[in-house]
């Protein structure tokens, strides 16, 4: 039997020092961190955007190896966290794709670009939410956790070879865009803190989804106790 | 392993006695193509010979991708009559040879269905362009992007059957999954016929990726489809 | 014989099955009965191995004494709301389908002797006429003769005579004695025992089981 208080003390704890490592990490890089020459202040939301962009990507990995776990082991636990990993996932393509339309504004001149990155996120987004769907409409229990599972399983494996088409789609039609920042020509101060930005994001995903998944299997739990209750 | 052929012939024959009594099934999905074609063309209206190729290339694959999708979608339908997928389900049936009965079934069906779709499509959008579909590379790239659409076809077939899952649920995953081989369809086509490479140029890029992309899910759902038959 | 020991079975949080010990015996029929809801066709698809147990084991004695690793391999099941037929298909389509994916030989002949037993040897019904056109009792009966020609020892039957006329339960009665005279098992759900009432029955009670 979990110690539902204890329980409670330690998501706060841990939830409240990675919000505040978030906080400061952002706060930092609004403030502190050099503007840059050609994009000036409003490059600013790249310590927003690329963390969540690849906390998104992770976040179709983490899924991968819950499915696996869950298809191997049977194990409802494993499925409560593919799901997590789903939602959490759905949220941060969502913030990928807001923060990519307000950033390509003021650089591309439009809010949407078909860049290979941004498309694969919308298509993941896409395929999040059918998931989503998916184990929503199906009632509780083993079969949805393994229908769930090779689901996960065949989204996962398909990201990386989306992004390797939708690449070479781009590459094909249009030049690559010449104002994007990013990669190993950057300054190395904006780096660090770009560094510290998605260490922020990270802890603050893996909080979420810790929150979620023991979320879900509470919620399971109630459930059974409400059916053994009638 | 003669066991595996055994129940593979019947698995296959069974689905073949089915749809070659029930023409309605083949039939209803090139009717769909033809619609489509039809509204393409209302929808292009007066094109630019020089703009043909590109539209005509596109509208093709994406009539051959819906079709082909309504098509796989329904390849379960039979057995879900007087619980006959459970009935197999009670069966010491070897989920490989229940898995490449229905991958076969869902490949002759839709040759059925994507051969006559370029042929339309090509009699209909094409009638004075200056390239054609019917050219024996851009059927290899056809016939390979119905060979890696096939196995991911029956497997989300599978999981809406399993799952009692609503019907819109399965273009919302199929479309965007299968991306890549559309793309890899419409782009080795393309070069094909506007830029005139060959197959084996191809092959290290746009057909490489689609033929990826068909190996390896055809593996994923031959190794899938036993979990999804399983008893739970 | 079958050997259930311990049983449990749980359908989203709900416990349907729990601790559930029994044995079929060779030459004997067990009637399971109980309420509504009290799981007798779960426990059926369960020992079809449609759906799988949360605990407990379920075990077949081969006549060599060893224990059957497949249970699809030595069961049968008939649902109880279905014949599981393909309608587009003939009678003798559908059995020869059946029969091959249990690996046994499909002749006409073989198959022809069962459908005669069953009434349904007619030229005109045999081929050619989809099997969605049968009645109600026709398909009954095309279902009985697959259950027949599946040659299995265990027989799993939920509501069997359901559409079946007096002719159909006389056949119904002969399949069964043969069956059971051959060392098979048969596990029936049924609310109609009186045709049943000639062979050696054993009753399992679901709810009397959950009490005890």
């Amino acid at each position: 039997m979990i110690d539902a208080k204890k329980q409670d003390r330690l998501t706060f704890g841990i939830g409240l020092a990675v919000l505040l490592f978030a906080s400061f990490s952002w706060f930092y890089a609004l403030r502190f961190a050099p503007s840059d020459e050609a994009q000036g202040e409003v490059y600013r939301i790249m310590y927003f955007h690329v963390p969540s962009a690849i906390t998104a990507f992770l976040s179709s990995f983490i899924l991968l190896f819950f499915s696996l776990w869950t298809l191997f082991k049977r194990s409802s636990v494993a499925a409560s966290w593919s799901k997590a990993c789903a939602e959490v996932g759905f949220m941060y393509t969502a913030i990928t794709l807001i923060t990519g339309s307000i950033w390509g504004r003021p650089t591309w001149g439009v809010w949407w670009e078909w860049d290979a990155r941004l498309t694969t996120t919308l298509i993941l987004a896409l395929l999040y939410a059918g998931y989503l769907i998916f184990t929503n409409s199906m009632a509780p229990g083993p079969q949805r956790d393994r229908m769930a599972a090779a689901l996960g399983l065949i989204i996962a494996i398909d990201i990386p070879i989306i992004y390797k088409s939708v690449e070479w789609w781009r590459t094909l039609h249009q030049p690559p865009s010449l104002l994007r920042s990013g990669g190993s020509t950057m300054d190395p101060e904006m780096r660090s803190i770009l560094f510290l930005c998605m260490f922020a994001m990270f802890f603050l995903a893996g909080w979420l989804l810790w929150l979620r998944a023991i979320n879900l299997q509470l919620q399971a739990k109630i459930e059974e106790q409400s059916h053994q209750a009638r | 392993m003669k066991r595996f052929l055994t129940q593979y012939r019947a698995l296959l024959w069974q689905a073949l006695q089915v749809e070659w009594s029930n023409s309605e099934r083949w039939m209803s999905p090139l009717l769909f193509s033809t619609t489509m074609i039809l509204l393409f063309a209302f929808a292009f209206g007066k094109v630019d010979v020089a703009f043909l190729p590109q539209l005509y290339i596109a509208a093709t694959y994406l009539t051959a991708s819906f079709s082909l999708q309504i098509a796989f979608s329904r390849v379960l339908e039979p057995d879900t009559q007087d619980r006959v997928f459970d009935q197999l389900r009670t069966y010491p049936i070897s989920p490989s040879a229940w898995f490449l009965s229905k991958y076969t079934i869902v490949i002759l069906l839709g040759a059925l269905i994507l051969l006559p779709t370029l042929f339309l499509s090509n009699l209909f959008l094409n009638n004075e362009g200056p390239v054609s579909l019917l050219n024996s590379s851009v059927l290899i790239v056809a016939v390979l992007m119905l060979l890696s659409l096939g196995a991911i076809g029956v497997l989300l077939s599978t999981m809406m059957l399993r799952s009692n899952a609503k019907q819109i649920l399965y273009p919302l995953l199929y479309f965007p999954l299968t991306v890549p081989v559309l793309l890899s369809a419409v782009e080795s086509s393309r070069m094909i016929l506007v830029d005139g490479k060959d197959l084996s140029y191809l092959m290290s890029s746009w057909l490489g990726l689609l033929v990826i992309f068909g190996i390896m899910y055809f593996t994923l759902c031959l190794l899938l489809f036993g979990e999804l038959v399983k008893p739970e | 014989m079958l050997d259930i020991k311990l049983l449990s079975f749980r359908y989203q949080f709900k416990t349907i099955l729990s601790q559930l010990s029994f044995r079929a015996v060779t030459g004997e029929i067990l009637h399971i009965t109980g309420p509504n809801g009290s799981g007798k066709t779960t426990l059926m698809s369960l020992l079809a191995g449609l759906r799988k147990e949360a605990g407990g084991t379920i075990e077949y004695r081969l006549p060599s004494g060893k224990a059957a690793e497949d249970r699809r391999t030595y069961v049968e099941y008939l649902p109880a709301e279905a014949n599981a037929l393909f309608g587009k298909m003939d009678a003798m389509s559908n059995l020869r389908f059946w029969r091959k994916l249990r690996n046994l030989e499909a002749s006409d002949a073989s198959i022809r002797a069962v459908l005669k037993k069953w009434d349904l040897d007619h030229p005109l019904v045999r081929q050619n006429f989809p099997v969605e056109s049968f009645s109600t009792g026709m398909k009954r009966r095309l279902a009985l003769a697959r259950l027949e020609l599946s040659e299995t020892p265990c027989w799993l039957l939920d509501e069997p005579l359901y559409g079946l006329d007096t002719k159909g339960i006389e056949t119904f009665q002969l399949m069964l004695d043969e069956h059971l005279k051959k060392g098979g098992i048969t596990i029936i759900v049924s609310h109609d025992i009186t045709p049943l009432e000639r062979f050696p029955l054993r009753r399992l009670d679901l709810l009397q089981e959950a009490r005890a």
